[in-house]
């Protein structure tokens, strides 16, 4: 009986039309395109975006310069007295991170020891494209300081 | 096949001059060869006669990188060999590390690492799905799984915050927990998942036109299989029952229920068949694990800067997507490896290639390249 | 409209009328004003159709609803650079493309896109020869020259291959087309198109029903000859040759493009005519309401379904491979036209009148 089934399926093309059904039911399904850019897809809580950065919390342990996996994190700082507290401060003088290079993979952030911490790549930013290699790709220490329109470090709730 | 051990940019034309047969450069830029492989045909009219792959064009140095940084930091690395399934990848390198620097692994971490090993095992497979319906001419499935893979690279994303290279895993267990709702979203994922791949079925399995593409092409042999030291889907579709996560387990395989598909009679079909079967099973896994996801830390305690001993070495398999995929370690003493050799399951299925193109003809080169799921990020690393 | 078309004749003359103007204005109408945006809206609704069953939307920025799509494609056409290869053989390169859009738009002039007038005015078709079947098959073969010319003379030797493919391809789905299309005419007992639609009308049926294994293999053979999937192994982008058009770039590539596309039209316009009837509404005499919508919109109606069932299987179907598709061709579908053929000519014989 089965077999006089196949035949008959494989006559009258019936795997054929299977397939051809499951396309046509496809043109009334949701269509997935996301429209950039008036519709932006919003990244997780936790996607490694572009780093911002937070002088006053930085202790300056230089452990994200050396966690680094392509040395890209230029870490320069000396030592002052702080007026207020009489004690010798580090400070920084420079803290330029090579972008270009960089394939954010997070190294730096696990190692910064501060709570919270003081670098961080959960900005949410990957519309990252410039028409000046220079300008933009090579950021400085004001720069990463500046995306004050950019999320600040927060822990998430743990599962 | 004997070709003489010429250097890299030897043209082979004292060998190919003699004979009848034209000599066609399928090179490394066609749409057709997944990433930059360069195969060089000898057909003759529509037939193929040897083939005769070249590679090399996508070398980073990754081996030579991975003896310049600390054992946590090379992870990133391992990333990119395997790009389309990264977290096997990992899960490959960090085993080695833990086995040579002895770490035990929390249970946690273990169970979790399984989890996202398998959600790649599926990622990749949809893949490969994809692109193999596209070289053989149905365009529609790769538009299918693109839609399925980009829920599981959010899953992903919400865990580790990156998509493709993942760097998801550390020496001793995982750099942080699970966010809140990922469980969740993880089960809902998977209980929508297999009737999507009923869908894929619909549309390819029973298809006169894919069996008349697929069936009977590319038959390999269970002995030749061995012989070449092919692993994963290949050597499963040849009908040889081998699966490092039965045979040698490791994480948590040993604690969960899963079956090994294996195909019968080697052709495309059946490896067609087996990864189709493999898919629906890492689901079955994946939801066991939601289950019996226990409670605790995901990282060992382990010192600050991990250190090999002196003169230890290390071979860690794991069954990754494309077939075994393990990391010969060598520690010095330093926080360094001193020699890290990947065992790239792409790289040996590719010795296959020629065997397989033995009197095929042209138009299913690209069915056969395609049944042997090479990332040529691997072949070449 | 007939006070106009009266007085234009009588200014002119009745024989310079019906030789030189009424075609030139047919042509004009049918040809450049519905025909021709016809073939390129048909690759815009090919990428929207395609697109929505692919889970995603087509062009959609060009335009309200991307419907200026066709017409940026062309201007980019137009713009780009024109390059011949250096050791082409530059005539037969050149006149490749219009070897095959030439005939794809001539057919176009036996085909009726509606009825013929009464007394005045202009009938919907260019001229109904009254061997126009046969007309059409021999210009659908004049169509392969241009592949194999195209091929040739682009000194390139996948092109060559693919040329002759592709050249092979359509001559062998030619015979079961042409067989297939005997059946439905030893039913209507004319050659003439628009004789044809009226022998369905008289005969209060259309050939489908009585031929529908004459339809499938008339329909697969044309899926055929279009060099469509799942017969598109010779100008398929991921198999080893890139097929004829691999050397042609900027217009001469949009013939050829628009070649295809005309092809297609054709063999839809001509499947409807000789099996759904042409310009007939469905069911006259059960819904005559259905009488007032003007034939054009039915044989346009009738057309999109072909069309959309060319879309919809290079949606779904995997490509076949060379060897199987000739395969398919010579051995399933030439016996069953052939079968076809001799049934229908022993059903006819047996059911008539004439003395045996």
């Amino acid at each position: 009986m089965s077999a006089i089934k196949r035949f008959f399926g494989k006559i009258m093309l019936l795997d054929l039309f299977a397939g051809l059904g499951l396309t046509f039911r496809h043109l009334f399904r949701e269509k997935v395109t996301v429209q950039y850019p008036e519709e932006r897809w919003e990244p997780a809580h936790r996607f490694r975006g572009m780093f911002r950065l937070d002088e006053d919390r930085c202790i300056k342990c230089t452990l994200c310069a050396r966690d680094c996996p392509i040395d890209i994190i230029y870490i320069d700082f000396h030592q002052e007295v702080n007026p207020e507290t009489g004690k010798k401060d580090k400070v920084l003088d420079r803290f330029d991170i090579d972008v270009q290079r960089c394939m954010f993979c997070g190294l730096c952030e696990e190692g910064c020891p501060t709570e919270p911490k003081s670098i961080w790549l959960t900005t949410k930013t990957y519309e990252l494209a410039s028409y000046d290699r220079w300008k933009n790709l090579y950021v400085d220490m004001d720069q990463l300081q500046e995306w004050k329109v950019r999320p600040a470090y927060t822990d998430d709730e743990i599962a | 096949m004997t070709q003489p051990l010429g250097l890299p940019y030897d043209d082979h034309d004292g060998l190919f001059a003699e004979s009848e047969e034209m000599e066609l450069n399928f090179g490394p830029q066609h749409p057709a060869t997944h990433g930059v492989l360069r195969l060089k045909l000898k057909i003759n009219g529509e037939k193929i006669v040897d083939t005769y792959p070249i590679i090399g064009y996508l070398h980073r140095g990754t081996e030579k990188l991975f003896e310049l940084h600390p054992f946590f930091q090379n992870v990133p690395h391992t990333d990119r060999m395997d790009y389309v399934a990264a977290a096997t990848n990992n899960q490959a390198y960090v085993g080695a590390v833990e086995k040579l620097l002895g770490l035990v692994v929390p249970p946690r971490a273990r169970y979790i690492r399984m989890m996202l090993a398998e959600l790649q095992r599926i990622s990749s497979h949809l893949l490969w799905l994809a692109t193999h319906a596209i070289d053989i001419g149905a365009m529609t499935p790769f538009f299918y799984t693109f839609r399925e893979r980009e829920r599981i690279l959010d899953l992903f994303e919400e865990y580790c915050g990156a998509r493709l290279t993942l760097n998801c895993m550390r020496p001793g267990g995982l750099p942080h927990d699970l966010p809140v709702g990922w469980t969740d979203r993880c089960r809902k994922l998977m209980d929508d998942f297999p009737a999507k791949l009923d869908e894929y079925e619909e549309l390819l399995t029973n298809n006169r036109i894919w069996k008349k593409r697929t069936v009977g092409i590319g038959v390999l042999p269970p002995d030749v299989a061995i012989d070449y030291g092919i692993t994963g889907p290949m050597l499963r579709g040849s009908g040889i029952r081998w699966d490092v996560r039965k045979a040698l387990p490791y994480e948590a395989y040993d604690e969960v229920e899963f079956e090994v598909p294996i195909g019968q009679n080697g052709d495309t079909y059946d490896r067609y068949l087996v990864r189709m079967a493999e898919m629906r099973q890492s689901v079955r896994i994946i939801l066991q694990c939601l289950d019996k996801l226990p409670d605790g830390p995901v990282m060992a305690r382990r010192p600050r800067v991990l250190k090999a001993a002196k003169d230890s070495e290390v071979y860690h398999g794991i069954e990754g997507p494309k077939g075994e995929i393990g990391f010969y370690i060598v520690g010095d003493g330093t926080p360094n490896p001193y020699r890290c050799h990947v065992r790239p399951p792409s790289f040996i299925n590719l010795q296959s290639l020629p065997e397989l193109c033995k009197g095929a003809l042209i138009a299913d080169l690209v069915a056969l390249i395609g049944t042997t799921d090479i990332v040529l990020g691997e072949v070449d690393r | 409209m007939s006070a106009l078309i009266e007085s234009v004749r009588n200014a002119v003359g009745d024989t310079l009328f019906y030789y030189a103007v009424s075609p030139l204005a047919k042509i004009l109408v049918l040809l450049f004003l519905i025909i021709l945006p016809l073939i390129s809206y048909l690759t815009f609704a090919e990428r929207k159709i395609l697109g929505y069953m692919q889970a995603r939307l087509g062009p959609n920025r060009v335009g309200p609803w991307g419907l200026l799509q066709p017409i940026a494609d062309v201007m980019k056409l137009l713009v780009k650079a024109d390059s011949i290869p250096t050791r082409a053989v530059k005539w037969a390169f050149i006149l490749a493309p219009c070897l095959v859009v030439g005939p794809a738009l001539i057919i176009f002039s036996v085909i009726p896109l509606g009825p013929p007038a009464g007394g005045g005015g202009l009938s919907w078709f260019i001229t109904d020869v009254n061997t126009g079947l046969l007309f059409i098959v021999a210009l659908a073969t004049v169509g392969v020259y241009g592949l194999i010319i195209g091929g040739w003379s682009s000194n390139n030797k996948f092109s060559l291959m693919g040329g002759l493919r592709s050249a092979a391809q359509m001559i062998s789905y030619e015979v079961p087309q042409g067989l297939a299309l005997v059946g439905p005419l030893l039913l209507a007992g004319s050659l003439s198109m628009v004789k044809i639609v009226e022998a369905q009308k008289a005969d209060h049926t259309w050939y489908v029903f009585p031929q529908i294994v004459a339809f499938f293999i008339y329909f697969v053979a044309g899926v055929a000859e279009s060099n469509r999937n799942p017969f598109d192994l010779p100008e398929a982008e991921s198999e080893l040759v890139a097929g004829y058009h691999t050397e042609y770039s900027g217009m001469r590539f949009a013939l050829f493009f628009l070649g295809e596309y005309a092809n297609m039209i054709v063999i839809s316009a001509v499947a409807t005519t000789v099996f759904l009837g042409g310009w007939l509404p469905p069911f006259p005499e059960y819904l005559p309401f259905l009488a007032v919508v003007p034939g054009p919109i039915w044989f346009f109606l009738k057309i999109s379904v072909f069309l959309f069932t060319y879309i919809w299987f290079r949606g779904t179907f995997p490509r076949y491979r060379f060897d199987q598709l000739m395969e398919l061709g010579w051995k399933w579908l030439l016996p069953l036209a052939l079968a076809n053929l001799a049934v229908t000519a022993l059903v006819k014989l047996l059911l008539s009148e004439a003395p045996v």
